[in-house]
């Protein structure tokens, strides 16, 4: 069996890094307790750009382990993208995890397992890997969401997240049974050829096993009808960790989405095309029309994440290699903006200690530089011009339109009008509201956390004015999935 | 003088219902029960009735590389474990707080 098979370890030297870091910060943190707990942030921040580097290294490479791992530029793509998240969010919750956890290197070490999780759902070929990697990424979140031990909302929310997450993952694995029944193996390119030949004893099987996989992940990536967990996780959870679900754990799904349909389910496209565009209808509809009602920033930002779930899953019903591409470029345009609002989201918590989206009042006087990258951010999430979110929202909604789900285009630009509605209502606290009484001061904000802001604003502004550079990382890197 | 071999042939059909019923009776269990253990427990069956299918297919459908199958169940077994060892931990977390695990008393989050 195993002769004929690639066992080159070398090509998942990035994994191997990333386990090596986890066991250097927990080691760390357990063997050098006088060392200050903030520089375990900036060692695990190193560490993830180090093996971000390393990964840069394999592009252009077309290589594959064991038939199971594969590696080559869309893999490349995702390694990068992922440490690059994390490596952000260990940045973002240096102080906060410093000040508040008696152990923050299993929280940093658990940040970097789930980012091993993530890329394995990008490069695995295979159904059990990606199960493997997707349990991985999952578990580390439970653990992370539920993080703040003595905390009755975190532990709330991470036991919902939890219990939703396995009742998924129980009918994600109903169906890769049934698909590996009518198939005969778990390789996305067998599963291919086996679906080639449908018979008519097999129909049914097949469309329940894609029904249970829609689910499965639908879960995953919160959307719409499966999407009960996402607020009460997010507003559970230590703020970095909010913005960390928001981005890894929805990029991971969507990265692994767009892998099994053109890999394993391209041949049968009309039997889910139909679901994931109804599921794509009504997760922008429901998650922007709920957002308007919120009041806590997070449960906000939960349904915002929500809407552009919509959208993203609209790419993936219309699945070919233009709105693949167009897929992965308004990932890393919301993975930009959302970041972005999210570190400023962290840092006004750090100051003031609150999370309510009345809270944000004054912040022009109190904090001029992060409540400019908030309406720079949350213009980009809303899909505004001179922004990332309009480049890859149009890039987006183009390439759908150009495969004929003309209604969905229609939901979609009228449900980002919508969203504009909400975001707005965080600017005007920001911007229009005057500081509560007694508190018109300037608030010191760390160098750290301005940097950050910065950077990603310049990330958002750039991705706006130059887009052409991410589209050609973006063709190459999704080229290899449509040969 | 030879004793009657009993032989009992069992079809790929009979194990896929038996995995169904057990899928079915998880769902209802995750979905009926308002405790979080009972939650669990639902949940586990439907990873077992998942373990019932990939073996029977496994074994008796044709399949070139049967292995797959096996080899799946034991890690579908494997996280299980380290699924219920996750969920336990919170469940006791929560019970400290609340002395309750039932979700509909465990309600801080609403929207």
């Amino acid at each position: 069996m195993t002769e004929g098979l690639n066992l080159d370890y070398s090509l998942l030297i990035p994994e191997f890094l990333l386990v090596g870091l986890v066991v250097a910060i927990v080691g760390l943190d357990l063997y050098a307790p006088k060392m200050k707990k903030t520089w375990l942030a900036y060692i695990a921040a190193a560490g993830l750009v180090a093996v971000g580097a390393v990964s840069l290294g394999y592009w252009d490479t077309d290589d594959n382990f064991a038939n199971i791992i594969v590696v080559d530029d869309y893999t490349t793509f995702f390694r990068v993208f992922f440490v690059a998240t994390a490596a952000v969010i260990c940045l973002a919750s240096a102080t906060m995890v410093a000040e508040k956890f008696r152990h923050p290197g299993e929280y940093y070490a658990l940040i970097i397992l789930s980012t091993i999780g993530a890329i394995g759902m990008a490069a695995s070929r295979e159904l059990m890997t990606a199960y493997i990697s997707l349990e991985l990424l999952s578990f580390s979140l439970y653990v992370l969401v539920s993080y703040q031990k003595f905390d009755a909302k975190s532990n709330e929310g991470g036991l919902k997240y939890l219990l939703l997450g396995a009742f998924a993952s129980a009918m994600f694995l109903y169906g890769m049974s049934l698909i590996y029944g009518i198939t005969g193996s778990t390789y996305y390119s067998e599963i291919a050829v086996g679906l080639q030949n449908p018979t008519g004893d097999f129909q049914w099987a097949m469309l329940m096993g894609l029904v249970l996989i829609v689910t499965g992940l639908g879960f995953k990536v919160a959307a719409v009808p499966f999407h009960m967990w996402t607020p009460d996780a997010y507003e559970g959870a230590f703020p970095p960790i909010t913005a960390y679900l928001g981005t890894t754990s929805k990029a991971a799904g969507f990265a692994l989405m767009l892998v099994l349909f053109s890999q394993a389910f391209e041949v049968v496209h009309d039997d889910w095309s139909w679901m994931i565009a109804g599921i794509a209808a009504a997760t922008m509809i429901l998650g922007n029309l709920v957002a308007l009602q919120q009041h806590n920033i997070k449960r906000l930002m939960a349904y915002s994440s929500i809407g552009q779930v919509g959208y993203m899953l609209m790419a993936i019903a219309a699945l070919n290699s233009d709105t693949a591409q167009a897929l992965l470029v308004h990932l890393v345009g919301y993975m930009v903006s959302n970041m972005a609002v999210f570190i400023v989201i962290i840092a006004w918590y750090n100051m003031t200690g609150k999370d309510e989206i009345a809270d944000f009042r004054g912040m022009r006087e109190r904090a001029p530089l992060l409540a400019w990258v908030l309406a720079g951010a949350l213009f980009s999430l809303a899909g505004l011009p001179l922004f990332a979110g309009f480049v890859t929202k149009f890039v987006l909604f183009q390439s759908v339109w150009n495969e004929g789900f003309y209604w969905l285009i229609a939901i979609a630009t009228t449900t980002s009008v919508v969203s504009l509605y909400y975001y707005l209502q965080i600017m005007r606290q920001a911007f229009v509201e005057k500081p509560a009484e007694g508190e018109e001061s300037r608030l010191p904000v760390p160098l750290l956390m301005n940097g950050l802001a910065a950077a990603l604003m310049v990330g958002v502004l750039y991705i706006g004015l130059y887009p052409q550079a991410l589209f050609d990382v973006v063709e190459a890197a999704t080229d290899v999935l449509f040969v | 003088m030879h004793s009657p071999v009993l032989t009992l042939v069992l079809h790929l059909e009979e194990v896929l219902i038996v995995g169904a019923a057990l899928f079915a009776i998880g769902l209802y269990v995750a979905l009926s029960k308002r405790n979080a253990i009972g939650i669990l427990m639902g949940i586990e069956l439907m990873l077992n009735a998942v373990n019932i299918t990939f073996l029977g297919f496994a074994r008796m459908s044709v399949s070139e590389d049967p292995i797959q199958g096996h080899v799946f169940a034991v890690f579908v077994i494997t996280v299980a474990a380290a699924e219920a060892a996750v969920a336990l931990a919170l469940a006791v977390a929560i019970y400290k707080h609340r002395e309750t695990v039932n979700i509909d008393q465990i309600d801080l989050l609403r929207w």
